[in-house]
């Protein structure tokens, strides 16, 4: 296999693709954190628990 | 292998096709399984509006006792995304990625969003309905709680369906767009009513467990369906992600696209002729029932009737415009279509006559849909090969938001004539025929608008962009379907 500098292996994307694809996974880690967050609330208000 | 099943083998194969409506979409860049793959996204987004404007709109006002006026407000919420879908397929047109794609990251948003929708959806129902321990709590938080849900949810379908559209395009070659329009419309009917059917069988008992998880069954089908549908479809494009950058802003596009030829027009013939056939939506059933005296199975199967009808029409014209028939003139049949057969709706109530309304409502699906087909393969095929979000876009924010408005206004004027001293004393039928004459007038004025688009070709649709392009560095398609960098 040749070595390219840009590449990172073992996915073989150039690190701005691989960077951008861990953006993703950031971000969408946060936003369903934050739906997670939201219905637990509404969850609570409907049947609190630990009451 | 033995040779026996080897021949059975090539034998399966070459029936299997000749069964399916939509076979000879295949071609070698775009093999029908991943055609019918890529349109899963449209029955996530059949789903989506069966569940809020069908299932949830009975469940919220049946089961949990909510007020229709805030219901209505709640399933009218979604609406509001509608004019944003332009700049959401915009967005999309010039959003640039490392990895190439364009497309897939608007699509996995949208779909994130509608997961998210309906994940907080069932609790902010309940709490809105004040069920539970909730019942001391202020009513805002309830309410505030479901319309997030259904902004969330209206958002997260109309990026998905402006965007997978515009991947649609992208993949499609443009003889094949018409059966592509076909496919999704019919892909979008069929999620509609499969997901009617298993919504309907799934909560005959109703509990606030039951739901909840049918609406989160639902956010994980949606999520399952959209990935599906998005999977290794769209191709990386390493040039367009190492092109250097360029400021194209959305007015600058959007003046583009405004001044290509009878693009105006175009959109005002889209908007009036939706209007023209979504405003009785919702007025056939009671139509049926307080005039006609149909009882509800009846009525249910009009809905039937009506969505038969469309079906029918996608069919008919996916066949006919691959042949390449003008669209405009395609949707402009809709419409001649529709004006009949609401004359034919009208006629029904003075002549008792539930045929004639039976067949005014399947002829009002054929015609709508021919025209749905017509105008957004028109869309498709006039759309710039680098503009093709914001064309469908455009499409889709005219048409969702005419839909909308078309069939409030059903409702409204339905109402405003049944309470007015004028009406009094001359039976049930007037309210509803006031509704249908306004449609075959908006119809009239539909085929007005699209007298002066018939005939035109991909080539004068994009002659503004041409002019413009040294600002753009857009590129054109031609006629014949090859590509131009301008």
């Amino acid at each position: 296999m040749n070595y390219d500098p840009d590449k990172v292996w073992p996915s073989g994307l150039t690190l701005r693709e691989a960077e951008e694809l861990h953006r993703h996974i950031i971000d969408g880690t946060r936003v369903f954190g934050f739906f997670a967050l939201l219905a637990h609330i509404l969850a609570y208000f409907y049947s609190p628990w630990l009451g | 292998m033995s040779r026996i099943s080897q021949t059975a083998i090539r034998t399966l194969v070459s029936i299997g096709p000749r069964f399916l409506p939509f076979a000879d979409v295949a071609t070698p860049d775009l093999p029908l399984g991943r055609l019918l793959r890529l349109s899963l996204f449209q029955v996530s987004v059949g789903m989506a509006l069966v569940l809020m404007v069908g299932t949830l709109n009975r469940v919220m006002i049946v089961e949990l006792e909510v007020p229709a006026s805030l219901v209505a407000v709640m399933i009218s919420l979604p609406l509001v995304f509608a004019p944003f879908r332009a700049l959401i397929g915009f967005r999309s047109d010039v959003h640039r990625s490392a990895l190439g794609w364009r497309r897939v990251p608007f699509i996995w948003r949208g779909t994130m969003l509608q997961f998210g929708g309906f994940a907080v959806m069932p609790f902010a129902l309940l709490v809105l309905a004040g069920q539970g321990e909730s019942g001391h709590l202020p009513v805002w938080i309830g309410q505030l709680g479901a319309g997030i849900a259904f902004l969330l949810v209206g958002a997260g379908l109309h990026m998905v369906q402006t965007v997978g559209l515009a991947l649609a395009t992208d993949l499609a070659p443009p003889q094949d767009q018409p059966k592509v329009v076909g496919l999704m419309y019919v892909m979008l009917l069929v999620g509609m009513i499969v997901s009617a059917l298993v919504f309907g069988y799934a909560l005959v008992d109703f509990t606030p467990g039951r739901l909840i998880q049918v609406i989160q069954g639902a956010a994980v089908v949606t999520v399952v369906l959209n990935v599906t549908a998005m999977w290794k479809q769209e191709t990386r494009d390493r040039s367009r992600a190492a092109a250097p950058e360029h400021e194209a802003t959305f007015r600058d596009a959007w003046d583009e696209f405004i001044s290509g030829r009878n693009a105006r027009l175009r959109l005002l013939a889209i908007g009036l002729g939706t209007m023209g056939f979504g405003m009785s939506d919702v007025l056939l059933e009671p139509y049926g029932g307080q005039v006609l005296a149909f009882d509800v199975a009846s009525t249910t199967k009009l809905t039937a009737t009506l969505a038969l009808g469309g079906l029918i029409g996608f069919v008919f014209a996916s066949k006919v415009l691959a042949r390449g028939f003008d669209p405009f003139r395609m949707a402009a049949a809709g419409v001649l279509t529709g004006i009949p057969a609401f004359l034919a709706i009208i006629a029904a109530a003075p002549l008792h006559s539930a045929l004639l309304f039976v067949a005014g409502t399947f002829l009002v699906g054929v015609g709508g849909g021919l025209f749905s087909h017509g105008t957004l393969t028109a869309t498709m095929t006039l759309a710039p090969r680098e503009r093709t979000g914001l064309a469908l876009g455009t499409w889709g924010a005219v048409q969702a938001t005419a839909a909308g408005l078309g069939m409030a206004l059903g409702g409204v004027v339905r109402d405003i004539v049944l309470m007015s001293p004028l009406a009094a004393g001359t039976g049930p039928a007037v309210p509803y025929i006031i509704v249908y004459a306004i449609e075959i007038a908006l119809l009239a004025a539909t085929l007005l608008a699209m007298l002066p688009l018939f005939g035109i070709r991909p080539s004068d649709a994009v002659t503004a962009i041409a002019k413009a392009a040294p600002l753009q560095g857009g590129i054109a398609r031609l006629p014949d379907g090859r590509r131009a960098s301008s």
